[in-house]
């Protein structure tokens, strides 16, 4: 590995660090968007920092399109608070404005510039190793790490200091405002941060992989957790990974570094969906299936609890009388017969005493609908999933 | 967290610590465009290691870095590139690169700013497709043979006697070239293309070329400019206008339909090779080739 290759992994991972923390607090308030609309809405700071310095390589550009990113979060806000619209909606509405005030500000009075967010923010993680930052004529490494490893400091520290004001604030809005501390001042704050964030790893990664790194990690944590220091944790292994594992992806094609850890992302995201251990979709189609089993199973008992005529109990009868299926009624009498709720002499079923006291409670249960007595009874539904 | 923390720290340490460079025995450059691409390779001989970034049709307006180019960009000793913004944002990453010891060698430096077209509206913007007039490229093999020499001293001979050779080839494409436009009338020599790469062919051979979209292969024509350069192409008989390489044909065959509808006949002539050479093992991979197969389509088309 060249000392290239390692300081791009490594800028990668910075970045996928300092997207991942707002990231998760964006997804759990529903504002996942906002990354989004503020690589949009910083065009017009961009445009002005530039009337001011005539720089296009000028700090203050980039400042004042983190300022433009704040001003976005604010419109957005209050829009929202009117309660006429929804808070999509709002963001739809504030950066397509934004952005087109920064078109008309070029257009009018700098069109012979090349001035577009591409331009001041080069935002190619591919050339970052070559863009240095030089002190005393010593290199230091490259800008694009100095910058974006700021960025995350500044970053983790607030969030080790307002850790317990951030999850008040997101979770339960009121409590935060009776606990003494306003979750607007919060919503401000890491609004803010994102909007800092979002600027500063434009520069060093391009604006698709910042967004993708805000929501993909976050969003695949929230499939396996709703703790939120495990779901922060989560999401900065997700992003981490994926950008590593994305940057040796893009050496075996020899493809682009951002789209092939975005790709990386959308993997890692489509393999949890799959596979997530309560949320999963897999999982799911198994306790759906495993629920519909047990109502079956339920019924069954049922209908022996209630006939004690022998022919009603007759294994052949059950096809016709409950209309399943012959495969489908063998495997529920397999089941039964397994957990010891019912013995077969001659063809013909009996419920045991076990089987007899689980049909009663939930007969039980039927009838009286007492929550209570759904505890023992999830219990023993979960006896069948062996 | 603090493992976290502790892992960045020791990541960062990892990653600035710079290897030292093995010295190579031949220098490693990199070019830009496949035109440069071709030029350095003639000029290099087997004495230069010479790593392409855009390859056969790419624009170079439209470039996007893969994870080679890291690699091959790291382990340069030298870039070669076009200059005046064809590049884009690119420019400025080598121009940064000036101060890691590596050097650049920039094709526009050789041409003098009062022999560059320049832009109507913006004096300090050029058009940046130099290539297309074989004078400049003349005047850039010699600058990109001294400036090599300059940097691999035991070579520069070696450069000098490969560029002399090219030239030769150049003089002889030029006499070539013009011997076939010769046969075209000078009233005839209308040349309608997609984008305006082609001013600079215009000037040497005497074309008017009118590009349907700007300088900048980004932009996209409208309908106005669309229906313009339909009356103009009516009112001056122009026989057939030409697609290029590396710019999307939906635009011309707009224009093309515009015409028809008119009642003046116009065919699309061919496709030409503006910001890229056709691929490597065709002859159209070369500067020599590409620019024959652009004059024999131009003057085929237009006779």
């Amino acid at each position: 590995m060249s000392s290239a290759q390692i300081e791009i992994q490594l800028i990668a991972s910075l970045v996928a660090i300092a997207c991942a923390i707002p990231g998760v607090f964006l997804v759990l308030r529903k504002m996942a968007l906002i990354s989004d609309a503020i690589s949009h809405s910083i065009l017009p700071g961009l445009v002005i920092g530039f009337f001011i310095t005539h720089d296009l390589n000028s700090p203050l550009l980039i400042l004042m399109g983190a300022l433009s990113g704040i001003l976005t979060v604010v419109l957005v806000e209050y829009i929202q608070k009117t309660k006429l619209v929804k808070e999509d909606t709002a963001i739809g509405l504030v950066f397509p404005a934004m952005f087109s005030i920064g078109v008309l500000l070029i257009a009018k009075n700098a069109n012979d510039v090349h001035l577009d967010v591409d331009a001041v923010l080069l935002g190619e993680l591919a050339f970052a190793p070559f863009d240095r930052l030089i002190v005393n004529g010593i290199d230091i490494g490259p800008k694009s790490l100095w910058i974006i490893g700021t960025i995350l400091l500044i970053t983790l520290s607030l969030l080790v200091a307002f850790f317990k004001e951030l999850k008040v604030s997101t979770f339960d809005a009121g409590l935060a405002t009776s606990l003494g501390f306003s979750p607007i001042v919060i919503h401000y704050g890491l609004m803010s941060i994102a909007s800092v964030t979002t600027v500063g790893a434009f520069d060093a990664v391009g604006a698709i992989l910042v967004v993708a790194l805000m929501i993909a990690p976050a969003a695949t944590a929230y499939l396996l957790t709703n703790d939120l220091k495990i779901m922060l944790v989560f999401s900065v292994i997700f992003g981490v990974f994926s950008a590593i594992s994305g940057y040796w992806l893009a050496h075996w094609l020899d493809a682009s570094i951002s789209g092939s850890m975005i790709t990386m992302l959308g993997f890692v995201f489509f393999l949890v969906y799959l596979f997530a251990p309560n949320r999963g979709f897999i999982s799911v189609l198994y306790r759906n299936k495993q629920q519909q089993k047990e109502v079956q199973l339920l019924t069954f008992l049922l209908h022996l609890n209630n006939h004690t005529e022998e022919n009603e109990r007759h294994i052949n009868h059950l096809n016709e009388h409950i209309n399943w299926h012959k495969i489908k009624a063998q495997s529920i009498v397999d089941l039964a017969e397994k957990n010891n709720m019912i013995v077969i002499n001659n063809q013909i079923i009996a419920l045991t005493p076990k089987g007899k006291i689980f049909t009663e409670k939930a007969i039980d249960y039927i009838i009286t609908n007492d929550d209570s007595k759904i505890e023992s009874m999830k219990k023993d539904f979960f006896l069948f999933r062996g | 967290m603090k493992r976290i923390l502790v892992l960045i720290v020791i990541l960062f340490v990892i990653g600035c610590k710079t290897k030292p460079k093995q010295v190579n025995e031949r220098f490693s450059v990199v070019t830009t465009t496949t035109m440069i691409t071709d030029l350095v390779k003639n000029i290099g001989g087997d004495k230069l290691e010479v790593k392409g970034l855009m390859g056969a049709g790419v624009d170079p307006h439209l470039y996007k870095a893969s994870e080679g180019d890291v690699s091959k960009l790291f382990n340069a000793d030298v870039v070669v590139y076009t200059g005046l913004h064809l590049e884009g944002k690119l420019e400025d990453v080598f121009e940064k690169m000036e101060h890691q010891s590596k050097k650049i060698i920039v094709a526009a430096d050789a041409i003098d700013k009062k022999n560059l077209i320049s832009s109507e509206l913006f004096a300090s913007n050029y058009d940046p497709h130099i290539w297309f007039d074989i004078n400049n490229w003349t005047k850039i093999t010699l600058h990109i043979a001294d400036k090599l020499g300059e940097i691999d001293l035991k070579n520069a001979a070696f450069y000098k006697e490969n560029a002399k050779t090219y030239l030769k080839k150049l003089k002889t494409l030029n006499l070539e070239v013009e011997t076939k436009i010769n046969e075209l009338a000078v009233e005839k020599r209308i040349l309608v293309t997609a984008h305006d790469a082609f001013n600079y062919f215009g000037k040497q051979h005497k074309f008017n070329v009118v590009g349907l979209q700007g300088l900048s292969t980004a932009t996209e024509a409208g309908v106005q400019d669309v229906q313009k350069l339909a009356k103009f192409i009516i009112k001056n008989k122009v026989k057939a206008v030409f697609i290029e390489s590396s710019v999307p044909k939906r635009t011309i065959e707009a224009l093309k339909e515009a015409v028809n509808s008119n009642g003046h006949q116009v065919v699309i002539g061919g496709t030409l090779y503006s910001d890229a050479l056709g691929s490597a093992e065709t002859v159209e991979g070369t500067y020599i080739g590409m620019y024959k197969a652009n004059v024999n389509t131009i003057v085929n088309a237009l006779k």
